[in-house]
């Protein structure tokens, strides 16, 4: 049975796909990868997948370079999105690579082992970036422990003071840092199934305050929605209401990768998220 | 009124000499030495004279419109049928410290260019902390400030982006990625708030330019340009964009841990640039910071704007007498205008 708040986001994201069969960040923009994957798993819609696969490199990333940067934050979302050995291409390409290396320093104190993943190849790790590897690695290659080990203790060793995680750094100049919504949904996509952790409880607490704090934004309230239900949390209906009353409002500014988490977090696309190991 | 300002508190020195100097005490600032003109010839003309104005400011409620008006008239902003783009800075949301240009100067901005006979007016930004932009907005109270002059946002993180080859080399980066709305728009205007920052001293016009890389490719934070080396990328990334005009917002400026754990400091001034690198050097002033120490102030002396204060035309209030001290991190005590402290070695900055 369909139901009506899933359905609007879904017709809202299936209007704004471009000529090549991908999505771009915007509607008319050129297609990309983050958008397009998350848009195939919203959708579960072949002809997205069809413009990642064909975006795939020899290695099963997914980039974009310009200059001396690189982009391949999305490669993760494209495990999600892609079926077959295509998937599993682009989760193979994440096991192979990490972030940079950063000494810590009594300015900047974290586990400098645990490297997670970057926006961009050679810096340095991020909860966002390392969240989406993790879920990827625990979804679609279960098998690469001691990848997805690494990646949970660099989200256990970024944790904010008090729970909850904002973009990666804990502690700055003897600053404690404020966890945001956003990333600690992101963190929690990643780290569901360890109900018996201290990390995930405080996790979870942070999240249920966090998105009511910041419910003006719709992203946030997508990524807690999706957070919210795959850990299987009583807020998850509250949270959902917020955002449908949210796009009501404001159709996210227009912002495709809102909707398509929106799409994901109500609909049946949230399934392929979902960790079914132990 | 136009007065000379009290340059004894500058150093005397060419910018090339100042940089020797400076960059052998500070490791920070080795990239100015890698290359003698890290710049294409053609694409910097020589500098002009430099318009600065230091307007007294205490409250962003009164006048305000007005105030802004008077400012951009003194640095002689020419802004008729021009598309302008503002460039607040936007980073994230704490109600605590004052880290963002205050909404109400930005919507006294759009009117004043209006009324200045600006075609267009938008404002953009990409914040480089926050994904969710809509969040950043609404909280922050920007939202309902462009609402009530009916002015459109655009969010840099999320519009079309054009590849733009650089033309100054002080990273390895070669090209950017910059927001179409940016590229496309006559005059850009660089709106920092006047802050102290961990990494890089100071954040004002310069800086504040990250802002327009976008985040979807460049990440949050925005750790490509850290990696690339802070002040190099604070340099070539201004030296893409090229603002025309800068508007620092010193009414509450952060001082100490800025740019985002840092404390309210009340230094009531508004400063008006037609050359944000005039305009950050006498905004620095105004922090009783010395720009002579701010070694990548210096270097963009050297090709993107005035820095010597004998070209900067200053109007308003003299920057040294009407300065306020914005405490610096014990990394940065060297910058205090008549400090005799040595630089410290910095660590390395993620983002």
């Amino acid at each position: 049975m369909s139901d009506p708040v899933s359905d609007s986001f879904l017709d809202a994201l299936a209007a704004t796909r471009t000529s090549d069969g991908g999505f771009g960040p915007r509607a008319g923009l050129p297609s990309e990868p983050e958008s397009t994957a998350l848009a195939a798993l919203a959708l579960d819609d072949q002809e997205a997948r069809a413009w990642l696969a064909a975006h795939q490199r020899a290695d099963g990333s997914l980039a974009r370079s310009l200059g001396s940067v690189t982009n391949e934050a999305s490669t993760a979302l494209a495990a999600l999105a892609l079926d077959g050995d295509a998937g599993r291409g682009a989760a193979n390409a994440i096991a192979a690579t990490r972030a940079g290396h950063l000494e810590s320093s009594s300015a900047l104190p974290f586990d400098d082992d645990l490297r997670g993943w970057p926006w961009t190849a050679g810096a340095f790790g991020w909860v966002e970036p390392t969240a989406w590897a993790v879920l990827a690695l625990r979804v679609v290659l279960p098998g690469t422990t001691d990848a997805i080990e690494e990646g949970v203790g660099m989200l256990r060793d970024r944790e904010c003071v008090g729970g909850g995680w904002n973009y990666g750094n804990r502690i700055v100049l003897d600053e404690e840092l404020p966890p945001f919504g956003q990333p600690t949904a992101m963190a929690m996509l990643a780290l569901q199934a360890f109900e018996d952790d201290e990390v995930w409880r405080r996790g979870m607490a942070a999240l249920r305050g966090l998105w009511r704090q910041e419910a003006a934004g719709g992203l946030t309230l997508a990524v807690a929605t999706a957070a919210l239900r795959v850990n299987h949390d009583y807020d998850a209906t509250a949270c959902a209401a917020a955002l449908a009353d949210n796009f009501d409002r404001t159709r996210f500014l227009g912002d495709i990768v809102a909707l398509a988490w929106a799409a994901i977090a109500t609909g049946t696309g949230l399934g392929r998220l979902m960790i079914n190991d132990p | 009124m136009s007065h000379p300002v009290d340059r004894r508190t500058f150093l005397r020195r060419s910018a090339i000499a100042v940089l020797g100097v400076t960059a052998a005490g500070l490791g920070a600032a080795n990239y100015v030495q890698r290359r003698r003109v890290p710049w294409d010839r053609d694409a910097f003309g020589p500098l002009g004279e430099a318009r600065v104005a230091v307007v007294r400011a205490t409250s962003y409620s009164h006048g305000l419109e007005e105030t802004v008006l008077d400012g951009l008239r003194a640095v002689g902003a020419d802004v008729g049928g021009a598309r302008v783009l503002l460039k607040p800075n936007l980073v994230e949301y704490d109600p605590g410290t004052t880290i963002n240009t205050d909404p109400r100067l930005v919507a006294a901005t759009v009117a004043a260019m209006r009324r200045l006979g600006a075609a267009e007016v938008i404002v953009a930004e990409g914040p480089g902390h926050r994904r969710d932009t809509q969040y950043v907005l609404t909280a922050t109270g920007l939202s309902s400030a462009l609402a009530d002059v009916d002015a459109a946002f655009v969010d840099l993180n999320t519009d079309a982006v054009t590849a733009r080859r650089l033309r100054s080399h002080y990273t390895k980066l070669g090209s950017l990625w910059l927001p179409r709305s940016v590229v496309e728009a006559d005059v850009v205007v660089s709106m920092p708030k006047m802050k102290t920052h961990h990494w890089a001293g100071v954040t004002l016009s310069l800086k504040n330019l990250f802002g327009c890389v976008p985040g979807r490719i460049y990440g949050w934070p925005k750790n490509a340009l850290h990696l690339a080396g802070l002040e190099p990328a604070i340099l070539d990334v201004a030296a893409a964009i090229r603002p025309a005009l800068a508007i620092v917002d010193g009414i509450v400026g952060m001082e100490g841990n800025g740019p985002i754990s840092g404390t309210p400091v009340a230094s009531g001034v508004l400063i008006f640039g037609n050359d944000p690198v005039a305009a950050d050097v006498v905004a620095a002033r105004s922090m009783n910071v010395d720009p002579e120490r701010v070694p990548y102030l210096m270097e963009a002396g050297r090709f993107l704007g005035q820095a010597d204060l004998e070209q900067i035309r200053m109007e308003g209030e003299d920057p040294g007498q009407e300065a306020t001290d914005f405490a610096l991190l014990p990394t940065f005590a060297h910058l205090r205008v008549g400090s005799s402290a040595e630089p410290a070695p910095l660590p390395e900055a993620p983002g």
